[in-house]
């Protein structure tokens, strides 16, 4: 379960385990954590528990609410934050509150009980069909400690031109006749894919599977001319 | 026009680098131009009986309706449900009367392709996309926590990648008695290349990086279906991938009769 650590100016001053689906700081008796403090608001913050998150609201505080000193008004807390409220610090525990996350296996869980927010004045007006991008943070980008490629365009109206390889593919040639250089972890590699004109590198013709790029090595895609290059 | 003329099929189903046991499953019938998507979880090692026992009823039940060669008129909504929710019906009593499946239940995706038109019916987190003129759409809405949070406004966009809510699902095949299913229907046009995946792929992988690979792949599409596995994979594979892909290569109006050939006003009055 996890677990607030209150402290003033590096003293600990107790310890409090998050056992409430809503979790009020704030310097009133009724509070979950009581401040008696000039400097925190009568009900300064909640912290809702929502399936496996944990998410700290700012109640129109005075003062306001801080995250590792940045201002919030809500957040999701992450494993070791620390929630300022006046003078006073509030360490978050929670070890499975990882940012990589647990992937824990898909489980199901009962729809939310969106009544419950109204408790804490939380805007209840609904959006639907929201986009929502679930890709973690961490995978973001390729992760990748190979160094970044590029190729130089030797042939054609844009010769010289210099393309940076940081997505995961680029694809080279027209529709009908492409090629693709992938990004992966541990270097680029070229793949056909579509046409008769099979890519060239070093002067031979790849077959269809990718095939792993040198540095300086040079390349042929649908007729034009092309560098590849560390940098 | 056969179905299978006019559409381009490829699917890949990965057990990632993480787990060793594979719970999705995939299932593709091209003379019914129609594809499903799973993920199941729950029970011991029962998710991949849950995900199993959906692809194949939901095939089954339409091929049952709609014969072997695909659909000879548009197919109602209704016909999807119902066959989700015999799919639903046989899991949720397999679940409950074998102790070894017990708490298993799966997500659903599927499209069914007829008459120019594409049907896409899901329950849960697993997703389908189109790309369409180069731009990425998704066309679900997952029944995920994550997702419920963002609507109620609880949690922002940006927020969604720091959420630990990821994996629970609000909806699932197996879990009650009834299910209720999201069916959308849309035209297909020539040129449209959908996606079904598991949240494996969209877990790991940017939108933006889904576009691009089915951007640049989209005349290859066994070379698609691998890139998109790999790069799952090289961002860490937490998860199972599964995904399939489907263009439309010209336009598959329905096979009408013959008098609704030689009347078709009086057939569409």
């Amino acid at each position: 379960m996890a677990k607030l650590v209150l402290s003033l100016n590096g003293t600990v001053l107790g310890n409090y385990f998050l056992e409430k689906d809503r979790f009020v700081i704030g310097r009133r008796a009724s509070c979950d954590i009581q401040i008696t403090d000039q400097g925190v608001s009568k009900e300064h913050a909640v912290i809702l528990t929502v399936g496996n998150d944990q998410i700290l609201e700012d109640l129109k505080s005075t003062n306001g609410t801080l995250v590792n000193g940045r201002r919030v008004s809500r957040h999701i807390l992450q494993n070791g934050d620390v929630i300022e409220v006046g003078r006073y610090k509030i360490k978050y525990i929670n070890q499975k509150a990882l940012p990589d996350m647990d992937f824990d296996k898909t489980l199901l869980i009962p729809a939310f009980d969106r009544s419950r927010l109204k408790e804490v004045g939380i805007d209840l007006e609904a959006q639907t069909g929201l986009q929502v991008e679930t890709a973690v943070a961490t995978a973001r980008a390729v992760k990748s400690v190979f160094p970044l490629g590029a190729v130089r365009l030797l042939s054609g109206a844009e010769a010289g031109r210099e393309i940076e390889l940081l997505r995961p593919i680029t694809p080279f040639g027209r529709p009908g006749n492409r090629a693709i250089i992938s990004r992966r972890p541990h270097g680029y590699f070229v793949t056909h894919v579509s046409g008769r004109r099979l890519p060239v590198v070093n002067g031979r013709t790849i077959g269809s599977e990718p095939h792993p790029l040198d540095n300086l090595d040079q390349l042929e895609i649908d007729g034009e001319k092309l560098q590849f290059f560390l940098k | 026009m056969k179905l299978s003329h006019a559409l381009t099929f490829a699917s890949l189903s990965d057990a990632g680098l993480v787990r060793n046991f594979n719970e999705d499953s995939v299932a593709v019938d091209e003379d019914l131009g129609l594809v499903l998507v799973a993920d199941g979880m729950g029970g011991y090692k029962a998710g991949d009986v849950a995900a199993g026992m959906a692809t194949l009823i939901v095939t089954n039940e339409l091929k049952g309706k709609l014969g072997d060669k695909g659909a000879r008129e548009p197919v109602s909504t209704d016909v999807i449900r119902a066959a989700v929710n015999r799919a639903n019906q046989a899991i949720y009593h397999a679940a409950h009367n074998r102790p070894q499946f017990q708490g298993m239940g799966t997500t659903l995706v599927m499209a069914l392709f007829h008459d120019d038109m594409v049907t896409i019916a899901h329950a849960g987190d697993s997703r389908a996309y189109r790309l369409r003129e180069g731009r990425l759409t998704q066309l679900t809405v997952d029944h995920s926590l994550l997702q419920e949070q963002l609507e109620m406004g609880l949690i922002s966009t940006e927020d969604a990648r720091v959420s630990h809510n990821r994996n629970l699902v609000t909806r699932a095949l197996g879990v009650n008695q009834k299910i209720v299913v999201d069916v959308k229907q849309e035209r297909a046009l020539p040129g449209d290349l959908y996606l079904l995946c598991t949240d494996g792929l969209n877990d790991m992988v940017d939108d933006a990086d889904i576009e691009l690979a089915m951007e640049s792949l989209q005349e290859n599409l066994p070379l698609l279906v691998k890139q998109l596995v790999i790069m799952a994979n090289d961002n860490g594979g937490h998860d199972n991938i599964s995904v399939a892909a489907i263009r439309v290569d010209r336009p598959f109006p329905a096979r009408r009769g013959l008098w609704a050939r030689i009347f078709p006003r009086l057939w569409n009055r």
